[in-house]
């Protein structure tokens, strides 16, 4: 694929903004709560197109395609089931204690309702993971960008790491969420056409039904027998290990995106950015699950070698991975393919900004004021949040050369995900909802619910992994174990938890108001129009979030 | 309001970005023969369409 300069000069332009955006709001920035939590401030549509912003990075982009051509239609439940129930939670439930409580970060909530190694232990963790999964984000933009453009690899990873350095450093978190959401307006225009002209080659929706298997377009109607749908998975595993566990443990306590609806600037604002956020989170399949489904559609009819294929792998297989990719370089003319390799940069780039925002707040606040230098000044705090952003950036580069060298190493990032945050959602329900659990019970409750799903992995083996104990259990697709770690480690975590904290002795109730639901008091916001009420607003969601699984049934 | 103080909001910014990838589009299409593609025409009337959009819509920061 070779490029116009009317592509370079779109990809200049993007490059320019972002860069713009970052010298923009740098005068705005005065205290290590502007660079950090942005002082809540940030307005409902800005926290909202980030908080799915912040999701939309490249694991999302590519990997739904790639989702979408491996298992069909069926990938659309990571939105319908699992993303929009708990983006209604998170707004409806948790939101309250998460801003209420006037923490900075998840950690500080897990210190308030705990305790100091509860918040030390998910701080930790979720640090590391930020920066290797910014790391990752690195590496597949460059990676992508050699394969498709012949673009040096070393250069692709110290510009754009280089350019999202900029706009991090100065303009800190306003500056990364700013420019979330033009990159979400570029990946939604720069792929909407894409969408349109595979679906016009490839006969409509209709054609496509007609010539793909039955269980690659019906999202439920095989999910009775896991032999007989492509992930493999019963639909009960799928309900409580996606749209339970994994989902509620992503949406509701990953404080990459929690991060976004606490800058916003009141309470009802903060509540309602994920339930604003899950409207076009609903239609987001059209833009990144049905490319995938329209290109297996295609690859299975194509004869004529000008037609399209996803490409194949070094074993012969289909490289689900770049189906995207491959789409963009058959269906667009230069102008719009600028656009679209834009769109492509600007994923990776949101994720790794994301990432190292959340990474520099949760490393500022929740370790090195925490346990390192406590009482500094308010500047000695913003000078450390720039430099640590600074350092993420550094590590993130490591993290990408580490990744170029190790072939597994996302999916056994994908693995620690699952490890931390299905068995951290345990914690919270319990903790926020049950004002009997101890710090001792959620201490131990999120330690050993890792370790069970360490376990379980070492006992199932799915696509050549995990079964490292023994390959006792084995499951058809890794993404179907995936939901079985998860769960295994949210059951564990659930009764460790139960048990520890009926063992040992709870907080006075004094120091849980604001924190647990039974000691909170009921907010109710003042807003008079249904559209503006959290209530309101989230049965309809729910109601069309229904309605869409039946359509597609 | 003049235009740069209009640059600390970010629906100008946003607005701007789109016209100005629009105008990149619809040039192309007009003066070479590489960009003269119907794709280009439609996307590049979209993007014109949502940066006017966002450049008009009243800012709430």
């Amino acid at each position: 694929m070779s490029l116009h300069p009317a592509d370079y000069l779109i990809i200049f332009l993007y490059f320019l903004f972002v860069v713009a955006v970052g010298f923009i709001i740098k005068k705005r920035i005065r205290s290590s709560n502007d660079f950090l939590s942005s002082n809540r401030s940030i307005p409902l549509w800005i926290t909202s197109l980030a908080f799915i912003s912040a999701n939309l990075g490249a694991q999302e982009v590519l990997g739904m395609v790639a989702s979408g051509a491996k298992y069909g239609i069926m990938t659309v439940h990571f939105y319908w089931v699992g993303a929009i129930f708990a983006m209604v939670f998170l707004g409806v439930y948790m939101m309250p204690f998460y801003y209420g409580s006037k923490a900075r970060s998840v950690p500080e909530y897990l210190s308030l309702r705990f305790d100091e190694k509860t918040r030390a232990l998910n701080a930790v963790t979720f640090a590391v993971m930020t920066v290797f999964s910014s790391g990752i984000s690195l590496y597949a933009l460059a990676k992508l960008l050699e394969v498709i453009l012949g673009w040096n690899f070393d250069l692709c990873i110290w510009i754009a790491a280089g350019i999202v350095m900029v706009y991090t450093f100065l303009g800190g978190l306003t500056s990364a969420v700013y420019n979330e959401v033009l990159q979400f307006f570029l990946i939604v225009l720069g792929l909407s056409p894409l969408v349109i002209v595979a679906l016009q080659d490839a006969g409509g929706w209709s054609a496509i039904q007609q010539q793909l298997q039955p269980e690659l377009t019906h999202a439920w109607k095989y999910m009775g027998k896991a032999e007989e749908n492509p992930m493999g998975i019963h639909f009960m595993s799928l309900i409580f290990g996606l749209g339970f566990v994994m989902s509620f443990g992503y949406w509701c306590t990953d404080f990459l995106v929690v991060q976004r609806a606490m800058i916003a600037r009141d309470l009802n604002a903060a509540r309602r950015t994920p339930i604003i956020a899950a409207i076009p989170k609903m239609l987001m399949p059209i833009i990144v699950v049905l490319p995938g489904v329209i290109a297996i559609a295609l690859t299975q009819v194509a004869s004529d070698a000008g037609d399209y294929r996803i490409p194949q792998d070094a074993s012969g297989g289909l490289d689900y991975t770049m189906t995207l990719p491959s789409l963009i370089a058959h269906y667009y003319p230069s102008g719009l393919l600028g656009i679209g390799i834009t769109a492509l940069i600007a994923s990776f780039m949101s994720g790794m900004a994301g990432n190292v925002t959340a990474f520099n707040a949760v490393f500022t606040y929740d370790i090195y004021q925490s346990y390192f230098v406590k009482n500094r000044s308010d500047t000695h705090y913003l000078w450390v949040g720039r430099w640590v952003t600074l350092v993420g950036i550094l590590v993130s580069i490591g993290t990408a050369y580490i990744a170029a060298s190790y072939n597994n190493i996302n999916d056994f990032l994908q693995l620690v995900f699952s490890f931390v945050n299905g068995p951290l959602f345990a914690t919270f329900l319990l903790g926020m909802f049950w004002k009997r659990t101890t710090s001792a019970g959620a201490f131990w409750g999120l330690l050993l619910g890792t370790v069970a799903a360490a376990i379980t992995h070492g006992l199932t083996l799915a696509e050549g992994k995990g079964g490292w104990i023994a390959p006792m259990f084995p499951i058809s697709s890794g993404m179907g174990q995936a939901f079985i770690v998860a769960s295994f480690s949210w059951i564990a975590n659930f009764f460790i938890t139960l048990f520890v904290s009926l063992m040992t002795q709870p907080k006075p109730e004094a120091e849980l108001r604001g924190l647990v639901y039974s000691l909170t008091e009921k907010v109710y916001g003042t807003e008079t129009m249904w559209y503006k009420k959290v209530g309101p607003i989230s049965v309809v969601l729910l109601v069309i979030t229904i309605l869409l699984n039946l359509l597609f049934f | 309001m003049n235009l740069f103080n209009r640059f600390n909001q970010l629906g100008f910014v946003i607005g701007v970005f789109f016209i100005l990838v629009a105008l990149v589009l619809l040039v192309g299409y007009i003066a070479t023969t590489a960009l003269h593609q119907s794709i280009n025409l439609y996307s590049g009337i979209l993007m014109l369409v949502f940066g006017i959009f966002m450049i008009r819509v009243k800012d709430e920061e």
